[in-house]
C-alpha cells in the first residue's frame, strides 16, 4: 500500500475572530510531500494560526486546507492524520514517559500489553529508555521535548506540526535539538511544519521558508534563495545580513541600469532576465553585508563594475569570527559591513576614520 | 567600577536589615514572629481546653481545674436521652454531608468547565453565586422554609436542608475551582484531542487526573461546611436535627461537660476528614513529585 | 460563525445548568418569597395573608429599636473586621514575606487554617473555660494579684462577643491575602529597598495596592458572615445584646413571618450595598480567575 500522501495545499485561507481584522489573510501555498516547511515571522504575524488550522484546533474563516488531496476542514486532528507538537511540549504531567508517549493508542483502545509494547518501541527511537518510568515535571527541556516529538509520531501522522518547539530550550540545546528533529522529519520521511520567530533556525532546518507578515505570505522559497535573493525590503531585513537602501533607476540601456542612492553614487548594474523596471522608478536595493569591502579612500577609484560609497566609520564591533563595522546611515537606513576577522586586523578602522565601501556591482539585487 | 559599586556596598546592609526575604533577619521578623505564635495560641488554646475538660468524671463541671479522668461524659452523650438525640442527629449530619460533598465535587468541576470561556450570562450568574454565599444564612433558611410551605412540601434535612446548604458551599466549591482551574493549562487538553481523545476521554483521563489534588480540596470545602452548617439548616431541617442544631440546643440547655465531650468528638471526625483529605493530596503530589506545567 | 458561537454557548449553559439548578430554587426563589412574604400581612398565628402592605417597613423603620439593632450590629461587624484584618494581615505578610522555608511555611499555613475545617460552635464554646468567671484568665490575674476580684466582663459581655468573631474569621482574612501576597514578586520588594524606599514606603507602596484583592475578598467574608449571624452574639453577650438577624429570629419563634421577611430584606439591602461598594474597588472574578 502506498504511504498515505503529506503533501499540503493552502487555498485562500483566511481567519478572522471579530470579522473586521484578518489574523490570516487570504494565504495561498503549496507544500511538497515529506518537506521540511519553516514558518517564519514576529509575534502575530499569523504563523500560529496558519498551523493551528492545519492541526484542526481551529477552522478558517474562508478558503480551503487539502491534505494530500483532500479537503479537511472541519475534520477532528486524527481524520486528518496530522499531529502537533505543542509550544512547551503540554506533556500530561500525571503519567509517566511511557504512558504519555501511549496516549493516543490509549484512547483508541489499545490493550496495555500492545500499546506499551508500541511505545517502548517509539521511546528507544528518541533514546529515552532508562527514563521511561519518570514522569515529565523529573525531565529535563531537551527530554521533554523527546518525548512530546515521540508522542506526536506514535500516531503515524502523514504531517507533523511544531509550534515554536525549541524556544523553551536554552541556546546549547537548541542547536542539538534542531539536529535532532532534522534526523527524525528523515527517519520518518513525513512533512514537517515548523513554526519560528527565530530565522537562524529557519534557514538551519527547512527545505521550504515562508516567511510572513501581518496575516500574509511574504515570500515562500528554500532558505538560500530567501538569503540571497529577498523579495522586498521586508524579507531583506527580516532575514537580516543585509543593507537595504532607497534608491531609484537613473536610466537604463539594455540589460543594464544606472542605479542611485542618496549619497551613492550612480552604478552600473546587470539586471535580471524578465526584470520590469522603468527609467525613474523608485526602488529598494539590496546588498549583503558580507559582499561589502571597506578600503581607504587615499585616491582609490572604484573600477568599473563596482559601486563605491563614501562613509565615516560610526562604531565596530567584534564578533568572534568577523567585525561588524557600522557606517554613517544612508538617507534613513543603516549600513554595515562585516569585514572577516584577518582581514580587519591586518589594517584595523577606528570610529571617525573615513572609508570607502565597496562591492561587485552585480551582488546588488533590486527589491520590489 | 567606581560609582556602582560605592552605590551597592552601601545599599547592601539597607537590603538586608529591610527586604524580609533575604539577608539578616529584621527586628520586624521577631515581632511578627511573636504575634504568630499569639495567635496560634489564642487559635487552639481554648479548643484544646475543653478536650482536656471533656475527659472528667462524673463530678466534673464547666471549667478548670480538672475532676478526675474517666470517659463517663462520653458514654453519657450517646446513651442518655436528656442530652438530646446527638446519636441520631449525628448520623444524620454525616450523610447529609456526604451528599453535600458528592454534589459540591461535580457540580463545582463542571462548573469550574465552564467558566473556563466567557458566555452569555456568565457574568450574572457569578454574581448570583456570590449573592448566595454572602447573603445572611437565616434569610435564605426562612425563605427556603416559606417556600417548602407555601408549596405544601414538608421540609427535612435531606430535601430543604441539602438544597439550603448546597447554596452555600458550592459557590464555595466553584470559587475554589476557579483558583484550582487558573493553573490548569489549556494545551493539556487540545494535546488529547489532537491525540485522538474524545471530550469524555479528555475529561476523565486528562482533566480529572491533573486537577484531582484540588477536587479534593473542594471536597474537604464541602464536607465542613456542611457539617458544620448552622443558619441555612435552623429553618429548612424541618422535625429532625443535624449536628449543629443539637449542639446549638445543648448549648442553651446542658451545663454539663457532656457538651466539651459532644465538642471532642465532633473536632475528632473534622479531624478525620481533614487528615484523610491532605494524605490523599500529598500521595498525589508525591507521585507527580517536581512536576508542573511546563512553564 | 454564528452556529459555532450559538453552539459553543449552549454547551456552557449544559455545564452550568447543575450549578442553576441549586441557586435557583434554593437561593433567588426564597429571596423572592422574603420579599414578597415581607409585604403581605399577618394574620399572627403564622399565617400569611396576601394583601398588600408596607406596614412591616413602617413598623421597623419608626422603631426606635431598630437603630439599636444596627447599630449593635454595625459595632461588632466594624470592630470585628478590623482586629482580623490587622491581625490577619500581620500573619499573612509574616508567613509570606518573613518565612523563607517554603516547606515550613505551607506547613505554618496550614496549621492557621486547620481550626477552620473544625466546627465554629466547638470553637465558641471553647472560650468558656477561659474566659468565665472561674476561668482561666480570672483565676490567672488573681493569682499574680493584678486584680482582687474576678472581672466579669471578660464572659457574657461585648469582649468575648468580639473575641469570638476574631477567633473564628481571621482565617477568612488570611487565606485571601495570603493568597496575594505570595504572589508578589519579592524581587519587587528588593528592588524598591534598593531605590531607597523605607519600610513604610514598601507596605504603602508595594504591599498593600498588591495585596488589596486579598484585602477585599477578606473583608467581604467577614462583614457577611457576621452581620448575617446571632448565634455568637446571643450566646457570647449572654443575652445582653442584641443582632438585627437575632432579633427576627425571635419574631420568627413567635411565627411572626411578615415582619421578620420586612427585616431580612432591609438587612439584606444593606449588607449588599456594603459588599457593592467592596466590589467596585476590586475586580474579585478577574482576580479570581487569572
Amino acid at each position: 500500500m502506498a504511504r498515505a500522501r503529506g503533501d499540503i495545499e493552502l487555498a485562500g485561507i483566511s481567519k478572522s475572530y471579530d470579522g473586521a481584522t484578518y489574523a490570516v489573510d487570504g494565504v495561498n501555498l503549496r507544500i511538497p510531500d515529506g518537506a521540511y516547511c519553516c514558518f517564519l515571522g514576529p509575534s502575530g504575524c499569523g504563523k500560529t494560526t496558519i498551523l493551528r488550522m492545519i492541526a484542526g484546533h481551529e477552522d478558517p474563516t474562508s478558503g480551503e486546507i487539502l491534505i494530500g488531496g483532500e479537503d479537511v476542514v472541519g475534520l477532528p486532528p486524527v481524520e486528518r492524520r496530522t499531529a502537533m507538537m505543542f509550544q512547551s511540549y503540554a506533556l500530561f504531567p500525571h503519567l509517566t514517559v511511557r504512558e504519555n508517549i501511549a496516549f493516543a493508542l490509549r484512547v483508541r483502545g489499545l490493550s496495555k500489553a500492545d500499546r506499551l509494547r508500541s511505545a517502548d518501541a517509539m521511546v528507544e527511537k528518541v533514546r529515552l529508555t532508562e527514563l521511561a518510568g519518570r514522569l515529565p515535571g523529573q525531565l529535563s527541556g531537551g527530554q521533554q521535548q523527546r518525548v512530546a516529538l515521540a508522542r506526536a509520531a506514535i500516531t503515524e501522522p502523514r504531517v507533523l506540526l511544531l509550534d515554536e518547539p525549541l524556544s523553551a530550550l536554552d541556546e546549547q540545546l537548541r542547536v542539538q535539538m534542531r539536529q535532532e528533529l532534522r534526523r527524525m522529519q528523515r527517519e520518518l520521511g513525513i512533512t514537517f511544519i515548523h513554526v519560528t520567530h527565530t530565522q537562524l533556525e529557519a534557514v538551519a532546518l527547512a527545505d521550504l521558508v515562508v516567511v510572513m507578515e501581518k496575516g500574509r505570505i511574504k515570500q515562500a522559497a528554500s532558505a538560500r534563495e530567501i538569503y540571497s535573493a529577498p523579495q522586498d525590503r521586508y524579507v531583506a531585513e527580516f532575514m537580516g545580513g543585509q543593507n537595504v537602501l532607497a534608491g531609484n533607476v537613473q536610466s537604463l540601456d539594455g540589460a543594464t541600469a544606472m542605479i542611485t542612492a542618496s549619497e551613492l553614487p550612480a552604478f552600473e548594474m546587470p539586471l535580471g532576465a524578465g526584470s520590469r523596471v522603468k527609467s525613474g522608478d523608485a526602488i529598494d536595493i539590496a546588498v549583503r553585508r558580507d559582499d561589502v569591502e571597506l578600503r581607504r579612500p587615499d585616491g582609490w577609484v572604484a573600477p568599473a563594475g563596482r559601486a563605491a560609497l563614501p562613509r565615516r566609520v560610526l562604531a565596530v564591533e567584534y564578533q568572534g569570527n568577523f567585525v561588524k563595522v557600522m557606517l554613517d546611515a544612508v538617507g534613513q537606513d543603516e549600513f554595515v559591513a562585516y569585514v572577516p576577522e584577518r582581514q580587519f586586523f591586518a589594517q584595523p578602522f577606528t570610529v571617525g576614520d573615513v572609508v570607502v565601501a565597496t562591492w561587485k556591482a552585480e551582488h546588488t539585487r533590486l527589491l520590489v | 567600577m567606581t560609582d556602582t559599586a560605592l552605590f551597592a556596598a552601601a545599599a547592601r546592609p539597607r537590603t538586608r536589615a529591610i527586604a524580609p526575604s533575604r539577608g539578616r533577619r529584621p527586628w520586624t521578623f521577631y515581632a511578627l514572629a511573636t504575634v504568630f505564635v499569639a495567635y496560634v495560641i489564642a487559635l487552639y488554646g481554648p479548643m484544646v481546653c475543653i478536650y482536656i475538660l471533656s475527659f472528667q468524671d462524673v463530678k466534673g463541671g464547666l471549667v478548670f481545674p480538672m475532676k478526675g479522668l474517666s470517659l463517663h461524659w462520653f458514654i453519657d452523650l450517646f446513651t442518655q436521652a436528656r442530652t438530646g438525640d446527638v446519636k441520631g442527629s449525628f448520623s444524620r449530619s454525616i450523610k447529609l454531608a456526604a451528599m453535600v460533598t458528592v454534589i459540591t465535587v461535580v457540580v463545582s468541576f463542571i462548573s469550574g468547565l465552564a467558566f473556563r470561556r466567557r458566555f452569555w450570562g456568565d457574568t450574572v450568574i457569578f454574581y448570583l453565586m456570590i449573592g448566595s454565599l454572602v447573603v445572611p444564612g437565616l434569610v435564605l433558611g426562612i425563605g427556603t422554609g416559606l417556600l417548602f410551605t407555601a408549596l405544601g412540601w414538608e421540609a427535612s434535612w435531606y430535601t430543604s436542608a441539602l438544597g439550603a446548604q448546597l447554596s452555600w458551599t458550592l459557590p464555595f466549591g466553584v470559587l475554589v475551582m476557579f483558583a484550582v482551574m487558573s493553573r490548569f493549562d489549556q494545551a493539556w487538553e487540545e494535546a488529547a484531542r489532537d491525540l485522538g481523545a474524545s471530550p469524555w476521554q479528555t475529561i476523565h483521563m486528562v482533566i480529572v487526573p491533573i486537577l484531582a489534588p484540588g477536587l479534593v480540596a473542594v471536597g474537604l470545602f464541602g464536607f465542613t461546611l456542611s457539617y458544620d452548617e448552622f443558619s441555612r439548616t435552623l429553618q429548612t431541617a424541618g422535625s429532625l436535627n443535624t449536628l449543629p442544631l443539637e449542639i446549638w440546643s445543648m448549648t442553651l440547655n446542658v451545663t454539663s461537660p457532656a457538651l466539651y465531650a459532644l465538642g471532642t468528638v465532633t473536632t475528632i471526625v473534622s479531624f478525620l476528614a481533614i487528615g484523610a483529605c491532605l494524605a490523599v493530596i500529598f500521595v498525589m503530589q508525591r507521585r507527580r513529585a517536581g512536576s508542573a506545567p511546563a512553564h | 460563525m454564528l452556529p459555532a458561537k450559538l453552539r459553543r454557548n449552549l454547551v456552557s449553559w449544559l455545564y452550568i445548568s447543575p450549578l442553576l439548578l441549586v441557586i435557583l430554587p434554593f437561593f433567588l426563589l426564597p429571596i423572592l418569597v422574603v420579599v414578597v412574604a415581607s409585604v403581605f400581612e399577618t394574620d399572627g398565628f403564622g399565617g400569611i395573608i396576601p394583601t398588600f402592605t408596607l406596614d412591616n417597613y413602617a413598623g421597623i423603620l419608626s422603631s426606635s429599636l431598630t437603630l439599636n439593632l444596627y447599630y449593635s450590629t454595625i459595632k461588632f461587624t466594624f470592630l470585628t473586621w478590623l482586629f482580623s484584618l490587622i491581625l490577619g494581615f500581620l500573619i499573612a505578610y509574616f508567613l509570606a514575606f518573613h518565612v523563607r522555608n517554603k516547606l515550613l511555611g505551607i506547613g505554618l499555613f496550614l496549621l492557621c487554617t486547620v481550626p477552620f475545617w473544625t466546627s465554629n460552635v466547638i470553637r465558641m464554646i471553647s472560650w468558656i473555660p477561659l474566659l468565665g468567671k472561674e476561668g482561666l484568665i480570672n483565676r490567672g490575674l488573681m493569682g499574680v494579684g493584678i486584680v482582687q476580684q474576678p472581672i466579669e466582663a471578660l464572659l457574657y459581655s461585648d469582649l468575648a462577643v468580639v473575641i469570638a468573631y476574631v477567633h473564628q474569621l481571621t482565617i477568612f482574612m488570611i487565606v485571601p491575602i495570603f493568597n496575594s501576597m505570595a504572589r508578589i514578586d519579592k524581587r519587587v520588594v528588593e528592588a524598591a529597598v534598593d531605590a531607597g524606599a523605607s519600610r513604610f514606603d514598601i507596605m504603602r507602596l508595594i504591599i498593600i495596592p498588591l495585596s488589596k484583592s486579598g484585602i477585599a475578598l477578606g473583608s467581604i467574608f467577614v462583614i457577611a458572615i457576621v452581620m448575617g449571624d446571632f448565634f455568637v452574639v446571643k450566646v457570647m453577650s449572654g443575652g445582653g445584646s442584641a443582632s438585627v438577624v437575632g432579633a427576627f429570629y425571635e419574631d420568627i419563634g413567635v411565627l411572626q413571618y411578615p415582619p421578620a421577611a420586612a427585616s431580612a430584606v432591609l438587612l439584606t439591602v444593606v449588607l449588599m450595598a456594603v459588599i457593592g461598594v467592596i466590589l467596585r474597588t476590586v475586580n474579585i472574578r478577574k482576580e479570581l480567575t487569572q
